[in-house]
């Protein structure tokens, strides 16, 4: 049963001075899953994310990964953030590639085929390799800083609003990527985002995120058919009903 | 379960040859199948035995793919596959897929050539940054000039707490480096004066070096390090987040708001701070003329008042505004020049302290053959 869990969160307590952003929080990610969590801004997603990939220290509680701790290999996550992150001073494809120089002793020759791999999964023009982040437009970011979560071949990915800031076709092609790239690699997605489109398209179950709470978890459907208060009017607002009927084709 | 060293054998029997392989492939293990695998001559038509594999990622499925694309056809053909493996034929699958031509380098010219362009630009670069600064001074004294017309859009908040921050702040580090100046000036003059037996002339030799040169210089510089670099700093990071251009669709101008604040409060900050350096300066000085030469600090001050012309202190402090207005124009500018990425940040803050401290240096020296010339 426990090794099928990639991400287990045990009563999480986030607290910044008085205020408290989370609350005796529990979370169970599965392992091969696309987990979308969603929720008003300012409850705390981002911030959710970032203590479970490790860069934050909650208040009280624990993240573990039972599947790889069972296996006995230490987690690999690939972390993309909102604007990328990418290093400004590298170019795209040397971005890639920093991780593989860090940690392998893989020769630059296939350390460059590696990171062109991995740019082209990501669906990012091969005549670009060499600009620099600041020369690309923000879709082309994105991609590239999914190249550059992937790179190092991690079982769970995050990704923080991947498809914000993008045209809704832009989205549609990220989402798309995103899915194959989960299905293909047999990745465990954590992403967070506000796009219900995304939410419909990629994700295999919803948590949401609310009061310092998971207030619901489940496949989309369950979640918006049982939904109250907040819920509701997240999924049955008029976005919320224009993209469920995109997802279900009426 | 730890890693498990990748292997292969290829097991070439009655028909098609077949890679068998062993182990953990994974982006963690292929270092050391790498080379030998480059090194292997495949017929085309090879298969894959993947029973014996343990686990397998990308890295692994590309290397695999990779050998054998180079060995088979050109058509990437899908790949024979025997056994049965969890993800090996839908990691093969997505290796090939997105398989590409390998990109190519953007040319850039090598040797003497590549020095000889490399050399042209920095040049060029060069004598535009001058065009740009002094266009850059120019547009700063034309809105300086508008804001003595129209003095309803000068900022009074923004001054003050640019006085605040770089001045006044400024003041206790400024204070304590020229008096430690000022000491160090008057035990030179008591050490080399002494040899003549005129130690009574470190006095002036401390007050004629504070007040015409050191008081104002120290300050300059300084500030050129603490100040410039905040400047540059601020207005660059601005410049980054869009923050400017968001200013001038609301229609205000990053001259206005930004450029003359800073200038009109370093113009009265700085030369309050060289007037505060230039008297720390004779407090250091009179310390060891106290203490070592036996000048009591009366005899000190009058000794100033009766031998040292005033013009001496004028020609130090009227420096001061000029050091500052180049100071602050040359720390703006190179703000409103900063790109979109990091590096133009640290670059623009390089320049603009390295360029403000040669023009303090360079001007300070202007003014002395200049004011020697006048005989003043």
């Amino acid at each position: 049963m426990s090794e099928d869990i990639a991400i287990r969160v045990r009563g999480l307590e986030s607290r910044f001075g008085a205020q408290v952003v989370h609350q005796n929080l529990d979370l169970d990610v599965k392992r091969g899953e696309v987990l979308g969590v969603v929720g008003p801004s300012g409850a705390g997603k981002s911030v959710l994310l970032r203590e479970v990939v490790g860069l934050d220290k909650p208040t009280a509680g624990t993240v573990e990964f039972p599947f790889l701790e069972q296996a006995g290999r230490a987690p690999v996550l690939g972390v993309m953030f909102q604007d990328g992150a990418l290093f400004s001073n590298l170019t795209v494809l040397e971005n890639v590639e920093a991780p593989l120089r860090e940690h392998t002793r893989i020769s630059p020759e296939l350390r460059t085929e590696i990171a062109s791999l991995k740019l082209n999964m990501a669906g990012f023009p091969p005549d670009a390799f060499y600009k620099k982040p600041a020369d690309i437009s923000g879709g082309m970011r994105k991609r590239a800083a999914v190249a550059r979560a992937l790179a190092l071949d991690p079982e769970l990915l995050f990704l923080d609003e991947p498809t914000a800031g993008l045209d809704p076709i832009a989205a549609e092609r990220f989402d798309r990527m995103v899915q194959e790239l989960a299905r293909s690699l047999g990745l465990t997605v954590f992403l967070v985002t506000h796009d219900l489109d995304t939410l419909y398209a990629v994700c295999d179950r919803v948590a949401v995120l609310y009061r310092g709470k998971i207030a619901a978890i489940g496949p989309i459907d369950e979640v918006s058919k049982n939904a109250e208060g907040w819920i509701k009017d997240y999924f049955s607002g008029p976005r919320g009903r224009a993209a469920h009927a995109g997802a279900t084709g009426g | 379960m730890a890693e498990e060293a990748a292997a292969f054998d290829l097991v070439e029997n009655d028909r098609a040859p077949v890679l068998a392989l062993r182990g953990d492939w994974t982006v963690d293990t292929i270092a050391d199948v790498e080379a030998p695998l480059r090194a292997l001559h495949v017929q085309s038509g090879a298969a894959v035995d993947v029973s014996q594999l343990g686990r397998m990622d990308m890295a692994g499925a590309y290397l695999i793919e990779r050998t054998l694309r180079a060995a088979g056809s050109s058509e990437p053909a899908e790949l024979a596959i025997r056994g049965d493996h969890a993800n090996a034929r839908r990691l093969f699958e997505a290796a090939r897929k997105a398989t590409a031509a390998p990109a190519p380098l953007p040319e850039h010219p090598h040797g003497w050539r590549g020095l000889l362009e490399r050399i042209g630009r920095a040049v060029a670069a060069v004598g535009e940054e001058i065009i740009d600064t002094l266009s850059f001074f120019g547009q700063t004294l034309a809105t300086l000039a508008g804001l003595i017309a129209n003095p309803r859009r000068i900022r009074g908040v923004s001054i003050v707490h640019v006085m605040e921050e770089a001045g006044l702040h400024a003041l206790p580090i400024v204070s304590l480096l020229a008096f430690f100046i000022g000491l160090v000036i008057a035990y030179l003059g008591a050490r080399i004066l002494g040899d003549f037996g005129a130690t009574v002339f470190t006095v002036e030799l401390v007050a004629f070096s504070m007040m015409r040169e050191f008081g104002v210089v120290i300050t300059a510089v300084l500030l050129a390090g603490r100040t410039n670099s905040a400047f540059t700093a601020e207005i660059g990071a601005m410049k980054m987040r869009q923050e400017i251009d968001a200013m001038r669709t609301m229609g205000i101008q990053p001259m206005d708001a930004l450029v003359a604040p800073r200038v009109i409060a370093m113009l009265i900050m700085t030369p309050l701070l060289t007037f505060a350096a230039t008297m720390a300066g004779l407090f250091g000085g009179l310390l060891v003329c106290w203490s070592d030469l036996g000048i009591s600090p009366v005899m000190f001050f009058s000794r100033i008042a009766d031998e040292i012309p005033a013009q001496h202190f004028y020609i130090g402090m009227i420096k001061a505004p000029v050091f500052a207005l180049v100071l602050t124009v040359i720390a703006c500018k190179q703000g409103l020049s900063v790109g979109g990425d990091v590096n133009s940040l640290g670059r623009h803050v390089t320049a603009s302290v390295v360029q403000a401290i040669f023009m303090v240096i360079l001007l300070d020296a202007i003014f002395a053959i200049w004011f020697l010339e006048m005989n003043l």
